[in-house]
């Protein structure tokens, strides 16, 4: 049961994270990469979970889950919130220069 | 085999971070000072090459003693050496093209460690035997050429920075999808370990996903077609010294990811090897008329880089030793020639009446500096493949290694493609030292001392090739036998 609502729950947000990253406004395109992100952190999380029940450092083996993804999720959500906390000062500086939140408007690059 | 050698090519570009930045004060000796931990770091890699090709071992080192599988393990074999060597030539040419530019972003504190943290990455990413290892360096590469774009003096920059970030960081998330899906599949992420899990059981569930997420990502990190649209305004828009090694060497990380994976991970899998020379050959087309159609030198660079790469991608898939020779000879010198050539643009276009490489603008800077049209015609001859350059080792031997494996249908499409090179690059020379203009004043720019060093190494490895296309012919008997990269990281220790 408890697998079923997790990958419910990791299919959701990739679906949101998707949708968002296709439309125009960047904000929105910034928060679907958030969204996607964090989709990624849990399917890696849930890549360790066999059963998820008892703490890395208990003896009942059976019920252990693997520690190492955990340690993955934790170097991945750093990066990523580094990473998105570049887009953001990107996506200011963008928004003084250009004047806008349509990505279709920020084309100074064409040719 | 066990040697702490392995460490230092990589750790001194990363200690010459925090160094480099103490001194952001000094500006005359921050400079000196990047350039000399880039030299050393330089030197080591040779003393590494040296170790390598008298053991025939590779160095392996497990990262606080824990064994194999479990520890994260930096490995050296013949192919991330090579690959390193390439990158640390072209990045010390880069500082040293940084030391005399007029640009104004080489004057900014963080300029030279941001680049030496992009060198570091970069290595890093050659040398280390762990797949999330990989992904940690990546994006170290990813930061630090993304921040470099940002704080270009070009006013687009900001813009190619996001467009170039946004892609990474989605290419960023199939990387850990893939991770993710080996890890669920084979339970481990060290490279020889997944390999030999691989090569016992290659159908688990999960491993072919595995494959497609990391295949798309290294087409992102390579830019090749038709993952490419954001590179050719990423390239151009980047501060000159910087877009040198953004095109030559960052695109470079894909090729290798693709190395690793056709040889010692996914070895038998014909599928991905199809889809790289199909994949290359729609670059080298969609490159070449995308370079010939170009309006300005860096953007027309840019899109060569996408037709070299498609050439390299080929090479790798046709996956006979003769043409991966040929895709590591490719690789080498496109490095050498697309970093000179970058650099000899941008350093025309420093010199131009207003600062951009656009032909309307650069268009007859040449008349006063024809030594540098000499260099950029060498340059040109080069990337087009004419002897007595490198390039023309390079075309030849994948031409060569087509002949060989009896592909006729995609050689004759990049045999004709590669007209296309003669056309953009007798066009740019054409535009920029012939073409009369009456707006053109003799004016300093940047020093062009590193482009031509690199053109001159191009000359030799052009007229004495030998050296290098038995090096990576050594390469291609390494990376032919996985078991010798197996047994060195799970058999010592």
């Amino acid at each position: 049961m408890m697998n079923l609502i997790i990958a419910i729950a990791i299919g959701a947000l990739f679906g949101a994270g998707i949708y968002q990253i296709l439309r125009r406004n960047v904000i929105r395109a910034a928060i679907g990469l958030v969204l996607l992100a964090n989709a990624v952190n849990l399917f890696l999380f849930t890549a360790g979970a066999y059963n998820g029940k008892a703490a890395a450092y208990t003896t009942a083996l059976e019920q252990t889950s693997d520690p190492l993804p955990q340690a993955l999720v934790l170097t991945a959500i750093v990066i990523s919130m580094g990473g998105f906390a570049f887009v953001l000062s990107l996506l200011y500086a963008i928004s003084t220069r250009y004047k806008t939140s349509d990505s279709d408007d920020v084309k100074g690059l064409k040719n | 085999m066990e040697n702490w050698l392995l460490l230092l090519p990589l750790f001194i570009p990363l200690a010459g971070v925090p160094v480099t930045l103490a001194f952001r004060k000094n500006r005359n000796v921050q400079p000196a000072l990047a350039l000399a931990f880039m030299l050393t770091a330089l030197a080591f890699t040779l003393a590494l090459l040296r170790t390598l090709l008298t053991t025939r071992q590779p160095v392996t080192l497990q990262m606080g003693l824990w064994p194999a599988p479990f520890g994260i393990t930096f490995a050296a074999d013949l192919l991330g050496v090579f690959m390193v060597l390439m990158s640390q030539l072209v990045l010390a040419a880069g500082l040293l093209y940084a030391t005399g530019s007029t640009e104004k972003v080489v004057q900014y504190p963080t300029f030279y460690p941001l680049f030496l943290a992009l060198a570091g990455g970069l290595t890093g990413a050659f040398l280390t035997g762990d797949l999330f290892n990989l992904f940690v360096f990546a994006e170290i590469i990813v930061v630090s050429g993304a921040v470099l774009t940002a704080i270009a003096d070009d006013r687009f920059g900001v813009e190619a920075a996001y467009k170039y970030f946004y892609i990474s960081m989605l290419a960023s998330a199939f990387f850990l999808l893939g991770v993710g899906s080996l890890y669920v599949a084979y339970g481990t992420l060290n490279f020889a370990d997944l390999a030999t899990r691989i090569a016992a059981n290659p159908s688990a569930p999960l491993a072919m996903a595995g494959l497609a997420f990391l295949t798309a990502t290294f087409l992102i990190k390579s830019a090749a077609f038709p993952f490419h649209f954001w590179q050719p305004d990423f390239h151009a828009a980047a501060p000159t010294p910087v877009s040198a090694m953004l095109s030559s060497l960052v695109v470079k990380q894909g090729v290798y990811g693709f190395f690793r994976m056709t040889t010692l991970l996914f070895p038998d899998v014909e599928l991905l090897k199809t889809l790289l020379v199909v994949l290359g050959v729609m670059g080298v087309l969609y490159g070449g008329f995308g370079a010939a159609g170009t309006h300005n030198a860096k953007r027309m660079l840019a899109y060569s880089t996408l037709a070299q790469v498609g050439f390299i991608l080929v090479g790798i898939g046709w996956g006979t030793p003769l043409s991966q020779a040929a895709a590591l000879v490719f690789t080498f010198n496109h490095a050498l020639v697309k970093a000179a050539m970058l650099m000899l643009a941008g350093a025309m276009a420093s010199r131009a009446p207003i600062k951009s490489a656009s032909f309307e603008v650069v268009v007859g800077v040449g008349k006063y500096h024809p030594v540098a049209g000499i260099l950029f015609l060498l340059g040109g001859m080069a990337l087009a493949g004419i002897p007595p350059l490198n390039g023309f080792i390079s075309k030849l031997m994948v031409f060569w290694s087509g002949v060989d494996a009896a592909q006729y249908v995609p050689l004759l499409i990049i045999g004709l493609a590669s007209i296309l090179t003669v056309i953009y690059v007798i066009r740019s020379f054409i535009k920029i030292w012939f073409e009369p203009s009456a707006k053109v004043k003799p004016k300093a720019g940047d020093r062009l001392i590193a482009p031509a060093l690199l053109i001159v190494l191009s000359l030799v490895l052009g007229i004495w090739a030998e050296p290098l296309v038995s090096l990576a012919q050594s390469v291609v008997a390494w990376i032919g036998d996985p078991a010798l990269y197996i047994a060195a990281v799970l058999g010592g220790g």
